[in-house]
C-alpha cells in the first residue's frame, strides 16, 4: 500500500488545475458553477468541445481515440481538480463514461471508428435508452421491440416502443437502446444492444418535470424508428451482457470527482453552519462531523477499489459503493436544510431558482432511486455479493 | 385518563375529512399551481361546516369547541394538504386573541370574511399574510416577508397579519407548533396511503412491489413512527387547553414526533414510488413540501429538542417517581 501522489503527481496536479482555472477565469466564466444540469446547454457542448481541443475530454481514453491513456491516478487527478475547480457537470457524460467504454470494450473497428473521435471530440452526445414504465428496477424485462427488416434493398432495424428517464435526451444526438429483438423471449435473453440517432422522425422526445422544477429526463418513444442493420454492439440477443457490462462502467473514475463534488457541498454547509450560528448546536456539529467522516469512508473505499488491477475480482467492495454514496448524501441534503432553517425554503430568484443547498436536498431524494435504488443495491450486495437466495421474482 | 374521542369528536372530524376528499383533491392543488384562480366555495363551504368559529365563544357566534377538536381538524387539513389558511386563522390565531381579550372582529372571522395571518418572531416569514409573496418551496403556501406592526385591513375582508410582538408570545407559538404537529401527522398518514396504494398496483418482477419485504418493512416502519406520533400531539392539544405548565414541553415533543414521522414517510414515499416519485406530475411532492415547510415552521427540530432538555435538566419540569408519566 502506497498513500498519497507522487511528485509527478503532484506537478500534473497542478497543470490542470491551472488550465481549469484558467477557462473557468476567462472565456468559459459564464458557465462557473452551474450546477443544474439542463442549464446553458449549448455552451456546454461548447465546453465539451473545448475539453477535447487541449485532450482533456477523455484523458483515460487511448491515445488513437482522442484520450492520454492516462493512468487511474491522473485520472482521478483531473476529476477532482475539475470538481474543484467549480466546472458544470459533462453534458455528454453518457458518451464519455459509458457509450464509448461500451463500444470500446465491445464494439467492431468499423463502429470505434465511428463513434470514439466524436463523441472525445464533443460532437457527438449520448443518452442511454434503458429503463421502460414497466422496467425499472426489473430491467429485464423491457418491451420495446426491435427487429430487422429489408428496406429498399437494405437490412434495417424497425423499432418499436417507450424508454423514460432518458437523462438529456432533449439535448443529445444518439441513443442506446436496448430493445427485445426475439419474439417471445423473456427477461435477460433475447435483448440487443441498438445505437440510434435521434433526429429522425420515429423518435420523439417528451420532458419530464421534477420535483425541484427542473426537467432533466425524458420519456421517449419510438414509433417505427429506424438504424442500420450494423447498429448493434455485440451480436442480437447479447444485449443484456452489454448493458451489464456498461453499468460496470458506472462505477468508475467518476465517482471520484464526484466526491469532490461532494466536499464543494459539504464545505458550503459548514460555512452556512458557520454564518448563520446553526454551527453553536451541538447536534448540527456532530451531523457535520458524520458527513465528514462518511465522505472520507467513501473517498478510501473507492482508493482501494480502483486500485485493484484484476476487476473481476473487486465485485464484492464494489457493489457496496452506489448504496453508500446516494444514502450518504441524502442525509447531507436533510443536514443542509436544518442548517439553513427556514431560510432554505425561500428562493431569491424566480420559482424554483434554487441556491445550491436548497436543491441539493431536492436533487438527493433521487439519488436513492436512480442507477438501481438503495433496495436493488442491498438485493446485489446480498445475492451477488454474499452468495445469498435469491428472492423470488415472478416467473422470469 | 382516557385518550378516546367522543363520538360527537370523530364524526365532526370525518366530515371534515368527507367535505375535503371531495372537494379539495389534487386537481384543486395543480389548478392553484399553475396559477389558477381561487374557488371560493372550498373556503365557504369550511365556512359553513362552522369551522372558522370552531374555537370562537358561543356567545360571540361561534362553536365554543376546544384545541382537542381543533387538533382534529388540523389533522384532517393536513391530510387534504390544504390550501385556505383555515388552521392559522381559525386554531391559532383565533384562540390567541381570545387570549388577549381580543374579541373584536371575531364575527367577522366565523362568517369567513376575516382572514388571520399570525406573525411571530421564530417565523422569518408569514403564511398567507397580505404583501407580495415570497418564492417558497411549499408552493400552495404563500410566505411574506414578516411586518413589525399589525396591519389589520379586515374592512377589505382580506388578510390581517397579527404580530405577537417582538420577543414572541409563548402561547401563540404553542398554538402554532401545536397545530403544525397534528397536519404533519396528517400529511404523514396521506403520504403513507398513497405510498401503500402505490406499492399493491405498481408491478416488477411479476408481483406487485408491495410484496417485497425491502418495500413493506420501509412502510410500516413509517406507520409506526405516524401511530405513535398521533397521541403525543393529543396529548400536547390537552394540555395546551387545560393551561398545564408543562404544556410547553408537551406542544414541543409532538411537533419533534410529528415532524420525524412526516420526513421519514415522506423520504420513503418517494422512495416507494421510484423515479415516479420525483417528478412534479406524480401529486406526492405538494405533500412532502408542505411536510417540508411545516417542519421549519413555528421552531425547528434544535428549538424544540432544547426546549425539551431545558425543561427536564433545568427543573421547570417535575421528575421522580410521583410525576412519572403525569
Amino acid at each position: 500500500m502506497k498513500l498519497g501522489f507522487s511528485r509527478a503527481d503532484e506537478l500534473f496536479r497542478a497543470e490542470c488545475a491551472d488550465w481549469l482555472n484558467g477557462q473557468m477565469a476567462g472565456e468559459f466564466r459564464d458557465i462557473k458553477g452551474i450546477t443544474k444540469l439542463t442549464a446553458s446547454p449549448e455552451r456546454r457542448k461548447e465546453w465539451e468541445q473545448q475539453l477535447a481541443a487541449h485532450k482533456w475530454s477523455c484523458i483515460g481514453w487511448p491515445e488513437e481515440w482522442g484520450g492520454r491513456n492516462a493512468s487511474l491516478a491522473h485520472q482521478v487527478i483531473f476529476a477532482e481538480e475539475y470538481a474543484r475547480a467549480g466546472v458544470p457537470g459533462r453534458v455528454n457524460h453518457i458518451g464519455i463514461e459509458l457509450a464509448g467504454p461500451t463500444i470500446l470494450a465491445f464494439g467492431t473497428d468499423a463502429q470505434k471508428q465511428r463513434f470514439l473521435p466524436d463523441i472525445a471530440a464533443g460532437k457527438t452526445i449520448f443518452c442511454q435508452g434503458f429503463s421502460e414504465p414497466g422496467a425499472g428496477s426489473d430491467l429485464a424485462s423491457v418491451r420495446t421491440k426491435a427487429r430487422l427488416e429489408v428496406v429498399s434493398g437494405q437490412e434495417e432495424w424497425i423499432v418499436n416502443g417507450q424508454k423514460i428517464w432518458t437523462s438529456l435526451a432533449h439535448i443529445s444526438d444518439w441513443i442506446f437502446v436496448v430493445s427485445r429483438s426475439e419474439e417471445g423471449s423473456k427477461g435477460p435473453k433475447g435483448l440487443t444492444f441498438l445505437m440510434m440517432e435521434i433526429d429522425q422522425p420515429g423518435i420523439e422526445i417528451r420532458g419530464i418535470t421534477q420535483i425541484n422544477g427542473d426537467a432533466e429526463f425524458n420519456e421517449t418513444f419510438f414509433t417505427d424508428a429506424r438504424c442500420p442493420a450494423d447498429s448493434l454492439i455485440g451480436a442480437p440477443g447479447e444485449g443484456w451482457k452489454i448493458a451489464m457490462g456498461l453499468l460496470a462502467f458506472e462505477r468508475g473514475v467518476s465517482t471520484l470527482g464526484q466526491q469532490m463534488g461532494f466536499r464543494n457541498e459539504l464545505d458550503e454547509i459548514i460555512a452556512a453552519a458557520k454564518a448563520n450560528g446553526a454551527a453553536s448546536d451541538p447536534l448540527i456539529r456532530q451531523r457535520i462531523a458524520k458527513a465528514e467522516i462518511g465522505l472520507n469512508l467513501m473517498r478510501y473505499g473507492a482508493l482501494r477499489m480502483l486500485s485493484q488491477t484484476d476487476h473481476s475480482k473487486i465485485d464484492g467492495a464494489a457493489l457496496t459503493y452506489k448504496i453508500q454514496w446516494a444514502s450518504w448524501r441524502r442525509a447531507l441534503g436533510e443536514l443542509a436544510m436544518d442548517v439553513l432553517g427556514q431560510a432554505g425554503e425561500v428562493a431569491d430568484g424566480a420559482e424554483y431558482e434554487w441556491d445550491t443547498l436548497p436543491n441539493l436536498f431536492l436533487y438527493s431524494r433521487a439519488d436513492t432511486i436512480y442507477g438501481g435504488t438503495n433496495q436493488i443495491q442491498r438485493n446485489l450486495i446480498a445475492e451477488r455479493g454474499l452468495g445469498m437466495p435469491r428472492e423470488p421474482r415472478g416467473d422470469v | 385518563m382516557d385518550f378516546r374521542f367522543s363520538d360527537d369528536q370523530l364524526t365532526l372530524a370525518t366530515s371534515v375529512r368527507d367535505y375535503l376528499s371531495g372537494t379539495h383533491g389534487p386537481e384543486v392543488l395543480r389548478h392553484l399551481d399553475e396559477a389558477g384562480p381561487r374557488d371560493p366555495a372550498i373556503w365557504q363551504g369550511l365556512v359553513d361546516m362552522g369551522l372558522t368559529g370552531l374555537l370562537v365563544p358561543e356567545a360571540h357566534g361561534g362553536l365554543g369547541m376546544g384545541l382537542i377538536e381543533a387538533a382534529l381538524i388540523a389533522a384532517e387539513c393536513g391530510r387534504a394538504c390544504l390550501a385556505e389558511p383555515l388552521v392559522d386563522t381559525a386554531f391559532v390565531g383565533v384562540p390567541w386573541l381570545l387570549s388577549q381579550g381580543q374579541t373584536d372582529g371575531l364575527a367577522d372571522v366565523v362568517a369567513g370574511t376575516r382572514k388571520l395571518a399570525p406573525a411571530h418572531a421564530i417565523n422569518p416569514w408569514v403564511a398567507d399574510g397580505d404583501g407580495d409573496a415570497l418564492v417558497s418551496v411549499d408552493p400552495l403556501r404563500k410566505l411574506t416577508v414578516r411586518v413589525e406592526r399589525s396591519r389589520d385591513t379586515a374592512a377589505q375582508g382580506v388578510s390581517t397579519s397579527l404580530d405577537a410582538n417582538g420577543a414572541g408570545d409563548d402561547y401563540l407559538l404553542n398554538l402554532g407548533a401545536l397545530m403544525s404537529a397534528a397536519q404533519l401527522v396528517g400529511l404523514a398518514d396521506a403520504m403513507l396511503h398513497q405510498a401503500v396504494e402505490y406499492a399493491k398496483l405498481r408491478t416488477q418482477f411479476g408481483q406487485p412491489i408491495g410484496a417485497f419485504q425491502g418495500i413493506k418493512h420501509q412502510l410500516a416502519s413509517c406507520s409506526v413512527a405516524i401511530e405513535f406520533a398521533k397521541p403525543v400531539v393529543w396529548r400536547a392539544a390537552a394540555a395546551l387547553q387545560d393551561g398545564l405548565a408543562s404544556a410547553a414541553a408537551h406542544v414541543s415533543h409532538a411537533k419533534l414526533a410529528a415532524s420525524d414521522a412526516a420526513m421519514l414517510t415522506a423520504e420513503t414515499a418517494i422512495q416507494v414510488h421510484g423515479a415516479m416519485g420525483y417528478t412534479y406530475e406524480v401529486d406526492l411532492h405538494f405533500w412532502m413540501k408542505r411536510s417540508w415547510a411545516l417542519c421549519g415552521a413555528w421552531g425547528d427540530r434544535a428549538f424544540h429538542l432544547k426546549r425539551i432538555d431545558d425543561a427536564v435538566l433545568g427543573g421547570s419540569l417535575p421528575i421522580g417517581p410521583e410525576h412519572t408519566f403525569a
